[in-house]
């Protein structure tokens, strides 16, 4: 092959535009990340608690689900409150995949712990994972679980022309026709396996002969309910809230000991005589493990004081979603008693993988 | 009707100034960022999504759909100027877009291009307005099997879609299915071939394959041929002669068709429905040969269909808040941000909104066809540039593209290694559609075949008990037989052509 002049302007050309475009991509890890030049003017508050000032620049808080998801939104109205706060852009990035695993093994293991790259979790990514996988690509110890910000209650919820009058009808008929129940997950850990899983459990139904069709979310999952291809879809209140309002399914009860404040008509499972069920979905922030104390304590902080804003408060009831702040100290200690009894539940209705 | 009167209402205020700016705007940075390579409608939404916070709700979501409808048309135009499909709705319109742009008829494919957005995009919002309510209910009738069915159907088509040998097609099919099986396991979870590397994990992704396959495919070709500037020198005139537009008629009437009842399938993304346009268009020519040549109708069809889909993806997203594709989700998040959780109540209670927006699309449309003709010496004057400065222009533009995807360098080295592939596959004639089709349809075949069996307690007989997924599977035979047959008797001539002149495929 005759190496002509053209063909090395060319490739010199790109050469250059490559190595000015990547930042200098052949030593840098796949997380290295230019920062933007800042805006001119910074409105920075004095360094809290005697760390370095912080933010100086832009944060990449990200999602490790699909645009859209609940997860996501309420990554995206914190990062829309944090960024007024204090005046650095804070991007929203959506890596899917892996049931959660794929970006947050990016945020917490390729990223650098700087405190520029902030992890939305939930329940499903963490404590699920945890129980549902014997070898998890991201475990508890990897990160520092920051701060919660808020939960949803699951709901369980059949087509709207179902022939049960209630839940505690539906539980007896699945007691006695468990090879009939067909359910629609996200995944075969996420939170509708582990709210199945434990409901079943609960009445003493063999979960062993229920059939789980695995979907790619609520979007896919409860349509197919709607539509009569799955008898039960076990989701958060936000999630079914636009089927039941068509009036395309039917929520027979929620979880959790109270009734959800979006829902106030249907009953608990408790007032229906099925006690004991309390998986509930939950999403918050984490920083990968040896993040300075000084980011986490601003974090927390700001987010404290995000939970108290009406505006963000009118965000969160927006998408169904209940405020339900922890510290770092709580939120840490919540996540690994429910790593526990997750694993349980898990290692007993042979869920592990 | 009622209907229209809120139609007539939606116009009233989708034609204020500052509604109509934001529509302005919506599709001049859309068609700017399709333009750029594997910057497809997805991540132009994505990325402007902060941009439009600042906006009311009426105005963030008329110049999201601005952006979202420029994106398409953006991937249009570079499909047909320089064979870079922008995102995969285009793939079909290089077929026949490139040859047309070789042949000095650029001009005239563009322009056919947009009216065909425009008209197929009228046509959706008109079915928005007429059947949101009703369509809305038979979505809900189709369930996995009958989804299986609908992919074994687009894999049959992709035996015929790619003309040359069956055998060789279906290898490509084959090894494309491969690459989707690598990562985690649509119902397992378990990661799948990740032969420990973490970013294998999650899979290959679709965008840097494509921008792999076509775009650095074509940069390598290039430098290959020693290109001066790409051969274009008369892009004619943008504003289509009347046999063009008589060719045309039909094919965009048809595109549109299949793109809009297809597109009102949750899944069934415009990239699909391109490609089952252009195939439908290539069964029914009396010219089949001339498909891949530079056949004006190559382009009609795909377009229409594309644009057709992307309309009709508003009335799952509208009525049931069902996201039939990677761009309305991310609208569909748009949407919550603001507090508008989509469904039938969003039509009752915000119906001023909704019926805004359903106006302005049509508006947006408008614009796109205002806009763009004018505007299309802009975008042939970009392939007049030399070779030399385009080649790492456009790289630089698909390294930014591929990065983007996860904001990962694997993806990266994923695209060049995929140009690579490629060209090999251009050197040796063996066809990438199908590869990419299979890449693409492969992961929804196999999660549609799961929830089959979990459905039928293991037993695939609940496919052929089910009226409508039995229905597919014969349309799906018949027309594997037709193909069989029809291919053994064009494959002499389309050897005898491929001899001749180059093909996309």
């Amino acid at each position: 092959m005759k190496v002509d002049k053209k063909w090395t302007t060319v490739m010199l050309s790109f050469l250059m535009a490559i190595s000015v475009s990547a930042c200098g991509a052949k030593d840098a890890p796949p997380a290295a990340k230019q920062a933007p030049a800042a805006p001119a003017q910074t409105v920075s508050e004095p360094a809290a608690k005697g760390g370095p000032d912080y933010p100086t620049k832009q944060i990449e808080l990200v999602v490790p689900f699909a645009a859209g998801g609940g997860v996501d939104l309420v990554a995206r109205a914190t990062a829309d409150y944090l960024s007024k706060e204090w005046g650095q852009p804070i991007v929203v990035v959506n890596k899917a995949g892996g049931g959660g695993a794929v970006g947050a093994e990016y945020a917490l293991k390729q990223a650098k712990s700087d405190g520029y790259t902030a992890l939305a979790v939930n329940v499903s990514n963490t404590t699920m994972l945890t129980a549902g996988m014997t070898n998890p690509p991201v475990k508890n110890e990897d990160q520092i679980y920051t701060s919660r910000i808020g939960k949803g209650t699951l709901a369980f919820a059949v087509k709207a022309d179902a022939p049960w009058k209630d839940f505690a009808e539906f539980s007896q008929w699945v007691k006695a026709h468990p090879e009939e129940l067909t359910w629609t997950s996200v995944g075969p850990a996420g939170f509708s396996a582990f709210g199945v899983a434990q409901w079943l459990d609960v009445i003493g139904a063999d979960f062993s002969k229920t059939r789980m069709i695995v979907t790619k979310g609520a979007a896919d999952s409860v349509p197919k309910v709607a539509g009569g291809h799955a008898v039960l879809a076990v989701h958060t209140v936000g999630e079914i809230m636009p089927m039941l309002q068509a009036g395309k399914v039917r929520i027979l009860a929620v979880a959790g000991e109270e009734r959800s404040p979006f829902l106030p008509d249907v009953p608990t499972a408790e007032e229906m005589g099925v006690k004991g069920l309390t998986v509930f979905w939950w999403t918050g922030v984490s920083f990968a493990k040896g993040t300075p104390d000084y980011v986490i304590a601003k974090w927390q902080d700001a987010i404290a004081k995000m939970e108290k804003d009406p505006a963000f408060a009118k965000k969160l009831s927006d998408i169904q979603v209940e405020p339900d702040y922890a510290d770092s100290t709580a939120f840490t200690r919540d996540v690994g008693q429910e790593t526990d009894a997750y694993t349980e539940l898990a290692t007993k209705k042979n869920m592990r993988k | 009707m009622d209907t229209i009167q809120l139609l007539l209402d939606g116009f009233a205020s989708a034609a204020s100034p500052e509604n109509l700016l934001m529509a302005a705007i919506g599709a001049l940075v859309g068609t700017f960022v399709g333009v750029l390579p594997g910057l497809g409608p997805t991540s132009a939404i994505a990325i402007l999504l902060p941009l439009t916070g600042v906006l009311a709700p009426t105005q963030g979501i008329i110049m999201l759909a601005g952006i979202y409808y420029g994106a398409m048309y953006g991937g249009s135009t570079t499909a047909i100027l320089l064979n870079i499909p922008g995102e995969l709705s285009s793939v079909p319109t290089c077929l026949d877009g490139y040859p047309l742009a070789k042949k000095g008829r650029g001009g005239p494919a563009l322009g056919i291009c947009a009216i065909a957005s425009f008209a197929a995009g009228v046509l959706g919002v008109i079915g928005l307005v007429f059947f949101a309510p009703v369509l809305a209910d038979q979505a809900l009738k189709f369930g996995p099997p009958e989804y299986f069915a609908l992919m074994l159907l687009a894999l049959t088509l992709m035996v015929s879609l790619s003309g040359g040998s069956l055998i060789k097609s279906f290898l490509m099919g084959a090894f494309g299915y491969a690459l989707a099986l690598v990562g985690l396991g649509p119902s397992s979870g378990m990661p799948r071939f990740d032969y420990g590397v973490s970013q294998l994990v999650g899979g290959f992704d679709m965008i840097s394959i494509i921008i792999g396959l076509f775009a650095v495919t074509e940069v390598l070709k290039g430098i290959e041929e020693k290109r001066a500037a790409t051969a274009i020198t008369r892009p004619g005139s943008v504003y289509p002669q009347k046999t063009d537009l008589k060719k045309s008629a039909a094919p965009m009437l048809r595109g549109g068709l299949v793109g809009f009842f297809l597109g009102l399938l949750p899944g069934c993304s415009a990239a699909i429905t391109a490609f089952l346009a252009y195939d439908l268009e290539k069964k029914v020519s009396r010219h089949p040969e001339k498909f891949g040549q530079g056949a004006i109708e190559g382009v009609a069809a795909p377009e229409a269909a594309n644009n057709a889909t992307s309309s009709a993806g508003f009335i799952p997203l509208f009525s049931l808040g069902i996201p039939s594709s990677p761009p309305l989700a991310i609208l569909l998040a748009g949407l919550m941000i603001y507090g508008l959780t989509p469904g039938p109540v969003l039509f009752e209670q915000h119906a001023p909104f909704v019926w805004t927006v359903i106006a302005s699309m049509f508006v947006g449309n408008a614009m796109l066809l205002v806009l763009n003709l004018p505007l299309v010496w802009v975008w042939v004057k970009l392939t007049r540039v030399p070779y030399g400065i385009m080649a790492p222009i456009i790289l630089l533009f698909c390294t930014i593209g591929a990065y983007s995807v996860r904001n990962s360098m694997f993806d990266v080295a994923v695209a060049f290694l995929f140009g690579g592939l490629g060209y090999l596959c251009h050197k040796y004639k063996w066809p990438v559609v199908p590869l990419v089709l299979c890449f693409i349809l492969g992961p929804l075949l196999e999660e549609s075949f799961i929830q089959t069996m979990a459905m039928g307690s293991g037993h695939i007989g609940i496919i052929w008990e089910r009226p409508i997924s039995l229905a597919i599977l014969v349309a799906a035979a018949a027309l594997l037989v037709v193909s069989i047959l029809l291919n053994r008797r064009t494959n002499q001539r389309v050897r005898e052509e491929r001899a001749r002149g180059m093909d996309v495929a």
